[in-house]
């Protein structure tokens, strides 16, 4: 495929319209799967069987309140949003607090318990699966959103404290020493200071933990089994596997909801949560 | 001003006291969390990978048993190859398409390129159960929306073909859902590599008289080299971890066409109950894991 010659410039030229259009193919491949639920979600089931392709006669949103009232799909997005505020709630400061400590009061002990932390990032959670299921029968919180939430924010704990040690180590040391002749505290200093200067981390942190919890599937799936505990993901999963096309525009519309949340939020922070991608890419090892 | 020894010798200490309450407050947390949620269960793992600890009864030690026992089991062979198909399908056709479409998108620096990098990442953020259920949807066998509109389009093929229930068809088309929703995330992340390459070094090769070919691999290519490998090494360990997409679609797939180290640790440990199975699958998928992270960063040199 030809390219521009030069390095970004040349804006009409032919090959560049030429890649332009290509892009903005794989473009519409993202989009029409995620705009077929909107399609479907809108009608009934009758105006379904007879004309899928149509644009929805008028907006129905029947199927919604179905979705709501006996998918009860309101209780799995109010599950979801405990397990993510509960996650981010544990997950956040705990990395914040040990990325500091491991920035700014370093010892010899410390730096091994850093690696140590480390690397808890390399660890796949499926091997851990069958004792975590174990350790949470024994402290009965098997079947508890707490017990979801626990793990959760334990395997986002590594790579939130590396980010922030990071970040923190960008962060001249005279700063603590200057708190401290100004008579501020350990703890002081590092909330109404240090804090706030992370204030991108935690934006970042914030946001992409929330995603994570949001999205997880394995972790909910293996440990609630009550259906009223249900997540989201849980929600949608129970809907899948029942055959019958007759069923498709409830089904969207139950999509549709399920996905609102995420969407909203990308679409406001689309900046803060690509940047979270290249943050894997920018730990160098 | 003098300075009495006793007096910086008890000032230094209070300081240090002070901070080293404050060091093991602040990691405490942390560490708790991951010693009880992470690292006791990796021991743990490992001990049980060596019993026979099921959900009924006593649990004694077998030795290796267990990996004897999954070694010629069929299913979970064929769960290690599918590891491995997956992460040479993956290297060879969305790592270089992700490539491409983030040279393309930084080559050209308009709003419209913006604008599709958003849309792009919009397939990662999606949670996996919903891209599954928009698949199952779109590509389910007799309803699906695919099927529908090849029929009203008269397109008898297209309607015959069977996306999912066909042991031959499920893995790829398994592996094109996976590069839908994920690709996205190449695609920002090697545009963000190839941003950080400093510019001088591309105006220096334009000046040398390169032509476009040769920019890329000569000049772009190794100076991302180091992200590549990151990426591509992303990709190897997801592989093997891969559970969501093959379950919530295929269900380990017609047989055991799409099943996955991590579906056959599910089905022993909480389906057959079989612990201490479970666990041995899940030392293998670290094993492996642990293993191509050594390789990839032994190996120097790597092209794409």
């Amino acid at each position: 495929m030809k390219k521009s010659e030069g390095f970004q410039n040349e804006k009409f030229t032919f090959p560049a319209v030429l890649i332009h259009l290509f892009l903005l193919l794989v473009a519409l491949l993202f989009i029409i799967p995620l705009v077929l639920p909107f399609l479907f979600a809108f009608k009934t089931r009758l105006e379904f069987a007879y004309h899928p392709w149509a644009l929805p006669e008028k907006i129905n949103l029947d199927n919604f309140v179905w979705a709501w009232k006996s998918v009860k799909i309101g209780k799995a997005l109010t599950n979801s949003l405990i397990v993510c505020f509960g996650t981010i709630a544990l997950t956040v400061p705990f990395s914040a607090m040990a990325g500091y400590a491991f920035s700014k009061f370093r010892t010899k002990v410390t730096d091994y318990l850093f690696y140590l932390v480390m690397s808890g990032f390399f660890i796949p959670v499926q091997m851990v699966l069958i004792p975590l299921v174990r350790i949470n029968t024994t402290l009965k919180l098997i079947n508890t959103l707490p017990g979801l939430i626990l793990p959760l924010a334990a395997f986002g704990i590594p790579f939130w404290t590396m980010i922030f040690r990071a970040f923190f180590n960008k962060i001249p040391d005279d700063f603590v020493e200057a708190a401290k002749i100004d008579g501020s505290g350990n703890w002081r200093t590092f909330t109404l200071i240090m804090l706030p200067l992370a204030q991108p981390v935690l934006v970042m942190s914030t946001l992409l933990t929330f995603f994570g919890a949001w999205s997880d599937f394995l972790l909910s799936f293996i440990f609630i089994n009550d259906p009223n505990l249900f997540t989201v993901q849980l929600k949608v999963q129970s809907l899948m596997g029942t055959t019958g096309n007759n069923y498709f525009p409830q089904y969207a519309a139950a999509l549709l909801i399920s996905i609102a949340p995420t969407v909203i939020l990308y679409m406001l922070f689309h900046k803060h949560i690509m940047k979270g991608a290249m943050l894997g890419g920018a730990l160098k090892g | 001003m003098t300075y009495k020894p006793a007096v910086i010798f008890i000032e230094k200490h209070k300081k240090n006291a002070g901070d080293h309450v404050f060091r093991i407050m602040m990691i405490l947390p942390a560490l708790l969390m991951l010693a009880v949620f992470m690292f006791y269960p990796i021991f743990e793992t490992f001990r049980l990978s060596l019993t026979n600890s099921s959900a009924l009864g006593v649990s004694s030690y077998i030795g290796m048993k267990n990996y004897v026992y999954l070694l010629r089991n069929a299913d979970f062979l064929a769960g290690l190859f599918h590891a491995f198909q997956w992460a040479f399908l993956k290297r060879r056709y969305p790592g270089p398409l992700a490539f491409f479409i983030a040279f393309a998108c930084v080559t050209f620096k308009n709003p419209l390129v913006r604008w599709l990098r958003s849309v792009y990442y919009l397939g990662n953020v999606i949670p996996v159960a919903i891209v599954c259920m928009i698949a199952l949807f779109i590509l389910g066998p007799n309803s699906g929306a695919l099927v529908t509109l090849a029929n009203t389009l008269g397109w008898k093929w297209l309607a015959g073909i069977d996306f999912i229930g066909n042991a031959r068809n499920a893995f790829p088309t398994l592996f094109a859902v996976a590069t839908w929703a994920y690709i996205g995330f190449g695609i920002v992340y090697f545009m963000s590599c190839i941003d950080q390459i400093p510019a001088e070094i591309i105006e220096a090769a334009m000046i040398d008289g390169t032509n476009k070919w040769q920019l890329i691999f000569h000049v772009i290519l190794p100076q991302a080299g180091y992200a590549i490998r990151i990426q591509a090494l992303l990709a190897v360990v997801g592989s093997i971890r891969l559970f969501d997409l093959p379950w919530l679609i295929t269900v380990g797939g017609p047989g055991n066409s799409t099943t996955t180290l991590g579906i056959e640790l599910y089905k022993q440990g909480f389906i057959n109950w079989q612990y201490g199975r479970g666990a041995a699958i899940g030392v293998i998928i670290f094993l492996l894991s642990l293993g191509f992270t050594v390789l990839q960063f032994s190996v120097k040199t790597e092209d794409d």
